[in-house]
């Protein structure tokens, strides 16, 4: 459902890329040998969606003889001295649709002289969600030390095409609908979305913390809400610098409201679930007025948050998405229209914590970064992702260049920066 | 019932409540494992402190959690015997 909304507002579909930069040059024909490996091992990468008589919703189908399909692969090779060109050739690469039903995955490696490596791999989020993109870069690590075979009886490749707990995802769907109501009412402060038509590319900005300033962050957050938990403390800084920077431009409203992700897999089941997505989201709204402070607004976050986990949301909202195969999409898309008189969020935001890969190396050189970039679904434009990295914050704003301009965004990218900096004594600037 | 729990019997049942939430090996989670260390996820922890106000039959969040609190189970299970005495 989300990635047939998304096809239809941005012509791609629900895409995002993870962007790993290593030390040194990746071999291209390593990396050509090692995908080929894993698309004839894991023939479901070239999966599509499909009906058939015996089954009442569409289930991955997996095609005879596609597993010989190669995974695109695509080589930059870059001077140093035209090193920063490659934002642009990522930016290029994640906003490019697929071009076909099935394919779902592709690289672009970019290599900057013989100093650095840039691995950008697009994923579609029906096959692998963000954490899920982290262990295929763990796959290929394991594939090129000659250890697949170790790791492949363990990756769960089907799900059942069937539907089951009728009864539990029905009440799930309920609660839904419930929590749905609960939104459609809600007036809030969103960006001024352009008329219908074909849109420009999305772009994105990225920066990152230094180990310091993270460790500052999480410190500071864990004092300001009382429990070891940044998405509270981080989203409370993204509705400030959201507000500081673009309240001139985006339509005013009671609330701002965003969507957050959240990781549902439990602890060891990394392999198992690497594929299709394992994530759901979470609604948490503050008030406008009277304008909060950030601790306030961080405390209003937390206790919705728990109170969320209470009523079990994310898991509710993956039960009920499955209800999704067999609704009709104009039914499932008016329901997502309802939701804030159908402006969505304010922004959708990411706050990950927990890696997918850990090892130092990557093909044998060593790992820089990684970080995502998530194309962005409209409404509401805008996409706001913190993902940590060994020890290190990386900041990435996606935006659509229809909602706001080049200058609002690289602002709002200061104000977010600075506010999740500023030490924690320092009284915050309203 | 509430009052008869010692300090030792909660700081048992959260290591026990941990290691079962993080798929733990048992015993491996003691009353001065970092918590921290343990690389506990956010939705993780939200769901322990639910799981010990549901078997305590405590409001953390009202009790007024703080950092310092979360980082053991002998700190949390020091918290958790204040709410039951007040």
């Amino acid at each position: 459902m989300a990635h047939q909304s998304a096809r239809r507002n941005n012509g791609a579909g629900s895409y995002s890329q993870a962007v790993l930069d290593v030390e040194g040059i990746l071999s291209e024909a390593a990396l050509r040998t090692i995908l080929d490996q894993i698309a004839d091992r894991f023939p479901l990468i070239h999966g599509r969606i499909a009906r058939d008589c015996l089954n009442l919703a569409p289930f991955w189908k997996v095609k005879r003889g596609s597993a010989s399909s190669q995974i695109p692969l695509r080589i930059v090779d870059l001077a140093v001295d035209q090193a920063d060109r490659s934002e642009a050739l990522l930016a290029d690469h994640v906003n490019a649709p697929f071009h076909s039903q099935s394919e779902h995955l592709r690289f672009l490696l970019i290599r900057i002289g013989a100093q650095q490596s840039r691995l950008g791999m697009v994923f579609d989020h029906r096959l692998l969600d963000a954490f899920g993109s982290e262990m295929f870069f763990r796959l290929i690590d394991q594939a090129w030390q000659g250890k697949l075979d170790d790791i492949s009886p363990r990756v769960k490749q089907t799900e059942p095409a069937h539907l089951d707990h009728w009864k539990r995802r029905f009440e799930s769907g309920r609660t839904l609908n419930r929590l749905l109501h609960r939104l459609s009412t809600l007036e809030i402060c969103a960006l001024q979305m352009p008329p219908k038509g074909k849109f420009r590319p999305m772009r994105m900005l990225h920066e990152s913390l230094s180990r310091e300033e993270t460790i500052a962050l999480n410190k500071k957050a864990g004092e300001e809400i009382g429990v070891p938990i940044l998405l509270p403390s981080a989203a409370a800084r993204a509705i400030h610098a959201m507000r500081e920077v673009l309240s001139g431009i985006s339509l005013p409203g009671g609330q701002y409201l965003i969507f957050t992700s959240a990781n549902i897999r439990v602890p060891g089941q990394e392999w198992e679930k690497l594929f299709f997505n394992h994530f759901s989201l979470l609604p948490l709204s503050v008030e406008t007025q009277p304008a909060a402070g950030i601790k306030e607004m961080a405390v209003a976050l937390r206790n919705q948050f728990f109170a969320q986990m209470k009523e079990k949301i994310p898991f509710v909202m993956q039960d009920a998405s499955a209800l999704g195969r067999i609704c009709p999409f104009w039914i499932g898309s008016r329901l997502l229209r309802l939701v804030a008189k159908g402006r969505m969020c304010s922004f959708y935001f990411a706050c990950l914590k927990d890696n997918g890969y850990s090892n130092d190396t990557f093909m044998g050189q060593r790992v820089l970064n990684l970080f995502h970039q998530p194309l962005v679904f409209s409404p509401p434009g805008l996409n706001i992702c913190m993902t940590e990295f060994r020890g290190r914050f990386n900041l990435v704003i996606s935006y659509m260049q229809d909602v706001i301009d080049d200058d609002a965004a690289k602002l709002l990218m200061q104000e977010f920066k600075s506010v999740l900096v500023q030490p924690a004594s320092e009284p915050v600037s309203r | 019932m509430r009052d008869a729990l010692t300090i030792e019997s909660i700081q048992k049942q959260l290591c026990t409540e941990i290691e079962t939430l993080l798929s733990l090996q048992a015993g491996s989670v003691t009353p001065d494992t970092d918590l921290p260390a343990l690389g506990i996820s956010s939705l993780d922890f939200v769901s322990l402190v639910l799981n010990i106000e549901q078997r305590f039959s405590v409001n953390l969040m009202e009790i007024g959690l703080k950092i310092d609190d979360t980082k053991s189970p002998r700190n949390l299970a020091a918290v958790i015997r204040a709410g039951l005495a007040a």
